[in-house]
């Protein structure tokens, strides 16, 4: 074999480092921390910088349990679906690094959740685990602000991620983050200009950088993954060149996206060479996730505790190749 | 305290100054110095409420000296001349203080339009243009000389001109008789010496007239620019070359649809109402509606100057392609789908029946060359009149319309785009929108701590709604007083009455109601909003990619050159604080006016002129954004207040770090 000489990038910007949860030392209760970002090159091109920090997997768990899921995840989750501090505990112990509590728009009423309720539910949660938490609201601009603000009144000092802030939609949730000393993930519907925009307007409120996260939206394998890789490529190579707008840790919702898709949901009459339902299932939600780890996703929420375990193995393997 | 003495000199015919007030007055040490003027007498405008904002009470510092607060608005020279912001500057010590005159520092603020009064170019003589007006006085026929009338005019204006023959139209022969009888064979005779499509031999009798008009009478020709949504004409006397009236409306179209895209789509629907074949309906209705707006302009042109239209022999028309398609009914579908090609760029003259103009019916209507279907005969013009085309060093000419179309370009090449800003900047499209008349709101100004507005309106009156440089003030004032934040959404937590939810979502209210013309609010809504900064977005996309395909920075342009149908004046600070314009000196920005109807002008009047659009047309080449994926990145780029690459406007950033209200925090 030839010798060759691998040209090694060096980049003048970095992705923040940003830590969730807070301990008692720190004013929270959560049992550890986890800090994401941090890097100085693209995803695990460890021979020009050595990784900062690994991507975090985070199970995603609801309010109450919901009746939108695929039949697949609930029958295992089974019982613990059915109230957010067993789920909470039923995904700590399945191995997630950290929990995603998504509120319900409706609580099991019928009726729209109501702040008490969410603040009930994150309470419950952050006693049944101490993994660090990201709470985010159903996606109604009103009824997150109804319910985001008086969790993060309930919860100060707990470093709590709040989501999701949009471009309508950011100014009280950022502003009562930064009062209550949580962080915030902001979302872009896959475009770099809309994320740097967003990223330039919390950041004018005054949010400090290393409490924002990024969601730059993903589509499930086969519905729009590749532009979604493409701009998650784009913001990070902009991040490393220095843009300070683009370099937020990226969150990405796989989990949701894949569980979205036919392929994942349909259990019957596809053709058989789909192979069998369950398999395929976990396969388009690993896969979905495994080419956002690749593109340089910081925090990948999942639902199904065997995909997280794959993409745990290859994440593992990604990172122990030698420096 | 200490009392100190301020002693105000007043420039020489400045009428702020009150006789019955000493121009010196006693104030304790920290006074203001405009609380000192305002004992004083003397009125100092501060249209920004006393805020340091605007700059408009600049005075000089001619004896002792003042503490300055904020030199925000002052260069560095300005103060090492002495210059001051009154609301800023604080007495504590003796000091004589010199007020400018108030215009001079407007003056020095936003860049005057130039268009206002129209100079005829120097030496200009009648000879240049195409019309020819002689007077004459035939031998009267008898039985010795039995010459036909026609052969015998034609005779005596061979005589007097040279000219070796003339064409003459049927209608015009039937009356010949009867006019060169009329008054014993005296006849004075318009001809048209040639066109550009025939420059030679093609000589035409366009009027015949009994008796000798006096050769300073005028003879009139028009200039039109047929804009998407603006119509201009200016009424030339071609014997002297002057303007002599100007006019504009709203184009008579824009109920059709309010860009050409959605005319286009029009022109091509059928019509009930219509006899006529299926897809022509739209096309005539459009036709009929823009030569309505061009007809009723020309008699009211025509009314100023106590003249008839139907004596106005020559119009010469520049307009954007589409515009002039429809103009002539001639089909123009072909616009809107790829690849995009006209019918037709360059246009014969036609006579003035044959298109539908109501000037005179043997009159010419010269039709301006354009050079694709989305730069149109009105930029072609503009590059004449802007001067581009033979200038040494590299320049940026842009056109605000509807459409903004960008050249950059000197005498060694001349590259152009266009892309669709829609009818926003014309005050159009814009809930409270309207043209830059009397009680447009020209320039606004917004309070940082109450949000409260203060404006100047057009004519001084009441307001009736705002004009397009308006607009662009208000968008920069309520983004730096943080009423909108830098994607243009309201900050609905604003403890401002002002700031409000109405039919149309979040909007602001600049006037009452009580305090209007209309008697209604007058507001900007949230949908506004995002009509600005699409139009803002889509013309400095518009010449970031044009600079990048031409490899070429912006900076290396000398000057940038605007043209549009504009106010009085626009504010390039405030364009520059919302991203219209790219930030760079002041002084580098040149506005023009209407630049494509004062191209026509010039092509009306000088044939050589019309050669040279003639050569612009033919020069230019044309970058299709269409068909380039990187217009589309640079737009949602440019969909920010002023910009998502923040470091494209550095004096904009600097200026919110200097004014971190507008950095949204809560109230």
């Amino acid at each position: 074999m030839p010798q060759v000489e691998i040209p090694k990038d060096s980049w003048s910007g970095s992705v923040t480092t940003v830590t969730l949860g807070a301990t008692a030392a720190d004013g929270g209760t959560r049992s550890h921390t986890i800090t994401v970002g941090g890097h100085k090159a693209l995803p695990f091109m460890h021979f020009e910088q050595k990784m900062a920090h690994r991507p975090l997997i985070a199970l995603e768990i609801k309010d109450h349990r919901p009746d939108d899921w695929s039949p697949l995840l609930l029958d295992l989750w089974g019982d613990a679906a059915n109230d957010p501090a067993s789920w909470a505990k039923a995904a700590e112990s399945a191995g997630a690094d950290a929990l995603v509590l998504w509120l319900s728009q409706n609580g099991t009423d019928g009726k729209p959740t109501t702040p008490q309720a969410a603040v009930a539910s994150t309470k419950a949660v952050l006693q049944a685990s101490g993994l660090p938490l990201l709470v985010f609201a159903p996606g109604q601009a009103e009824l997150d602000n109804a319910l985001l603000v008086p969790i993060s009144e309930a919860t100060t000092g707990e470093r709590l991620v709040l989501g999701i802030c949009e471009d309508k939609n950011y100014r009280t949730i950022a502003a009562t983050a930064m009062a209550n000393g949580h962080l915030i993930s902001t979302r872009t519907p896959m475009d770099v200009n809309l994320a740097k925009q967003l990223n330039i307007l919390v950041r004018d409120m005054g949010i400090p950088p290393d409490r924002i996260l990024m969601d730059p939206t993903t589509g499930g394998l086969g519905y729009g993954i590749e532009y979604g890789y493409s701009v998650m490529e784009r913001l990070r190579l902009a991040a490393l060149q220095g843009d300070g707008n683009t370099q937020s840790p990226m969150i990405v919702t796989p989990g949701a996206e894949a569980w979205k898709t036919k392929e994942a949901k349909v259990g019957h009459d596809v053709p058989a060479t789909w192979g069998e339902w369950l398999e395929r299932a976990i396969n388009w939600e690993t896969l979905t996730a495994m080419a956002l780890v690749e593109s340089g996703a910081d925090i990948i929420v999942l639902r199904h505790p065997e995909s997280m375990r794959r993409l745990r193995a290859a994440i593992d393997e990604l990172m122990s190749v030698p420096a | 305290m200490a009392d100190h003495s301020v002693h105000f000199d007043v420039t020489p015919d400045a009428t702020a100054l009150s006789e019955t007030h000493p121009p010196t007055v006693r104030v304790p040490t920290g006074t203001l110095v405009t609380e000192a003027a305002r004992l004083a007498g003397i009125d100092l405008g501060q249209p920004c409420g006393g805020q340091g904002r605007c700059g408009r009470c600049a005075v000089q510092v001619t004896g002792g000296d003042v503490r300055r607060r904020s030199t925000l608005r002052l260069k560095q020279e300005d103060v090492a001349a002495g210059y001051a912001l009154a609301c800023q500057s604080v007495v504590e010590s003796d000091v004589t203080i010199t007020i400018p005159l108030q215009e001079k520092i407007e003056r020095r603020l936003t860049t005057e339009r130039t268009a206002i009064e129209v100079s005829v170019p120097t030496g200009y003589s009648a000879a240049a243009q195409t019309m020819r007006r002689v007077a004459v006085q035939l031998q009267p026929a008898d039985m010795q000389d039995q010459t036909d009338d026609w052969s015998r005019l034609q005779s005596a204006l061979r005589r007097q001109t040279g000219i070796p023959s003339l064409s003459v139209s049927l209608p015009l022969l039937r009356r010949l008789g009867g006019i060169l009888r009329e008054q014993d064979w005296a006849v004075t005779a318009v001809i048209e010496t040639d066109t550009w499509d025939h420059p030679a031999d093609a000589a035409r009798l366009v009027d015949l007239v009994s008796g000798h008009v006096p050769d300073h009478a005028p003879l009139w020709g028009v200039a039109i620019d047929i804009g998407t949504t603006t119509v201009s004409l200016w009424l030339v006397d071609l014997i002297t070359g002057a303007v002599r009236a100007q006019v504009a409306e709203y184009n008579g179209q824009i109920s059709r649809g309010e860009d050409v895209i959605s005319r286009i789509i029009y022109s091509s629907k059928k019509n009930s109402a219509s006899p006529l074949p299926s897809g022509e309906g739209g096309l005539i209705e459009l036709r009929d509606l823009v030569l309505k707006t061009i007809n009723s302009l020309l008699a009211t042109a025509c009314k100023r100057v106590l003249a008839d239209p139907a004596s106005v022999v020559k119009a010469t028309i520049a307009g954007n392609s589409t515009m002039m398609h429809l103009l002539l009914g001639i089909p123009c579908e072909s616009i809107r789908l790829a690849p995009f090609v006209t019918a037709v760029n360059h246009l014969p003259v036609l006579p003035a029946t044959v298109v539908g103009l109501h000037i005179h019916p043997e009159g010419s209507v010269d039709c301006l060359p354009g050079v694709a279907s989305y730069v149109g005969a009105d930029i072609s013009s503009g590059v004449l009149s802007s001067g581009l085309d033979d200038a040494e060093p590299m320049m940026l000419f842009m056109d605000v319309g509807t459409n903004g179309e960008i050249v950059l370009g000197n005498r060694e090449f001349l590259a152009t785009c266009a892309c669709s800003a829609g009818p926003a900047f014309e005050g159009a499209g814009v809930q409270n929108g309207m043209r830059a008349t009397e009680g447009a709101i020209e320039e606004v100004w917004i309070n940082n701590d109450t949000h409260e507005p203060t404006f100047r309106v057009i004519g001084g009156g009441k307001a009736r709604g705002v004009c397009g440089s308006g607009l662009i003030a208000l968008l920069a004032e309520l983004f730096l007083t943080g009423v909108i934040d830098r994607s243009g959404h309201f900050n609905m937590n604003l403890s401002s009455v002002r700031v409000r939810r109405g039919e149309h979502g979040p909007e602001y209210v600049i006037v009452w109601a009580a305090d209007s013309q209309t008697g209604y609010d007058i507001v900007i809504t949230h949908v506004d909003v995002d009509n600005l900064m699409r139009a803002k977005a889509a013309i400095y996309a518009g010449f970031t990619v044009l600079a990048d395909k031409v490899g070429m920075p912006l900076e290396m342009a000398e000057q940038v050159l605007i043209g549009g149908s504009f106010g009085k004046y626009i504010n390039v600070e405030k364009a520059v604080e919302i991203g219209l314009l790219p930030d760079r000196s002041w002084d580098s920005f040149k506005f023009l006016g209407n630049t494509s109807v004062r191209g026509a002008y010039l092509a009306l009047l000088d044939r050589a002129a019309r050669a040279r659009i003639r050569d612009i047309a033919g020069r230019m080449t044309y970058i299709e954004l269409t068909a380039d994926n990187s217009f589309y990145e640079a737009f949602t780029s440019a969909l920010f207040l002023p910009h998502t690459d923040l470091s494209r406007f550095p004096t904009v950033q600097a200026a919110l770090a200097q004014n971190p209200k507008n950095l949204s925090k809560e109230e």
